[in-house]
């Protein structure tokens, strides 16, 4: 079947799209950006840049979905306007860790990670697992978390996120090694609650 | 044999579940044996795995997610509702 024959999916109208799907770009945005204000300015960026592009949608996915792929560029966009007005120091303890023994010879922070209190693996089909994560990658810190964000969640290469964070890709390594630190102790704290030991 | 800092450096730069099978099964067999890097690097590559889940959970989160505030959208519709104006001057 060529891509023509493919069937298409209806245009929704965007005098509807506040209605159909503002709450759920808003959400999707307040799960990355976890800032009110800079996620409705991103819901606001991606219907404008919607109605811009409508012509070049080809109706082959939900414009649900081609709507959170505009809503992804301007993801981006706000966590890079919000790391240039918060310049991403390197702190001490993170300098020591690049230049300890085993991150310059092995290239890892640790032999020996604490290792996991419970294993998450069973429950990736409990979907108040996936809730309760979401809920600890909003607690992990600045600027581990929004390195987490672009690197991991929003698939961005390392040079792209070396690039809006104007840090190296050592530095990248220990701001991911901090955020999966983060991201394990807050989900062993409030997941261990929910019968997990 | 991949070195420890090979197999730190490959799940530093791509996903796991994203590299050609020969060089998945090489930096498993390096993982599995190895006494320096393994339990760390091990941990790399579950915390992958369960971003890679959560990214096919997504969907389903979207009801327990905040939702914009009815202010928020009334603004909203009255912007699109002009920048429609604007786009289609002649209808």
């Amino acid at each position: 079947m060529s891509e023509d024959d493919s069937p298409k999916v209806p245009v929704t109208p965007p005098e509807q799209w506040v209605d159909l799907y503002g709450d759920y770009l808003y959400g999707f945005a307040m799960s990355r950006l976890r800032n009110p204000d800079a996620a409705a300015d991103c819901v606001q960026d991606t219907f404008l840049a919607g109605i811009k592009a409508l012509d070049r949608f080809d109706g082959s996915r939900d414009i649900k979905f081609w709507l959170r792929g505009i809503m992804r560029n301007k993801i981006v966009d706000q966590i890079r306007k919000s790391i240039k007005e918060n310049k991403v120091d390197i702190d001490k303890e993170d300098e020591a860790l690049l230049e300890s023994f085993w991150f310059k010879y092995s290239g890892i922070a640790t032999t020996n990670p604490d290792p996991w209190q419970f294993n998450p693996r069973k429950y990736y089909d409990n979907g108040e697992f996936w809730v309760v994560f979401e809920k600890c990658i909003a607690k992990v810190k600045n600027p581990a978390r929004q390195a987490f964000i672009l690197r991991v969640l929003e698939d961005q290469t390392t040079e792209e996120v070396c690039k809006a964070m104007d840090i190296t890709p050592n530095y990248l390594w220990v701001l991911l090694h901090r955020a999966r630190e983060q991201l394990k102790v807050h989900l062993e704290a409030n997941w261990t609650g929910n019968d997990a030991k | 044999m991949l070195t420890c800092k090979q197999v730190s450096s490959a799940l530093s730069k791509e996903a796991y579940q994203k590299m050609p099978p020969l060089r998945r099964f090489f930096l498993r067999l390096h993982v599995k044996l190895c006494v320096f890097c393994g339990k760390f690097n091990r941990q790399v590559m579950e915390s992958q795995e369960m971003c890679r889940c959560y990214r096919e959970h997504e969907e389903s989160l979207s009801p327990h997610r905040p939702k914009l505030d009815t202010d928020r959208k009334d603004a909203l519709k009255d912007l699109l509702a002009s920048q429609q104006i604007h786009s289609k001057p002649n209808e």
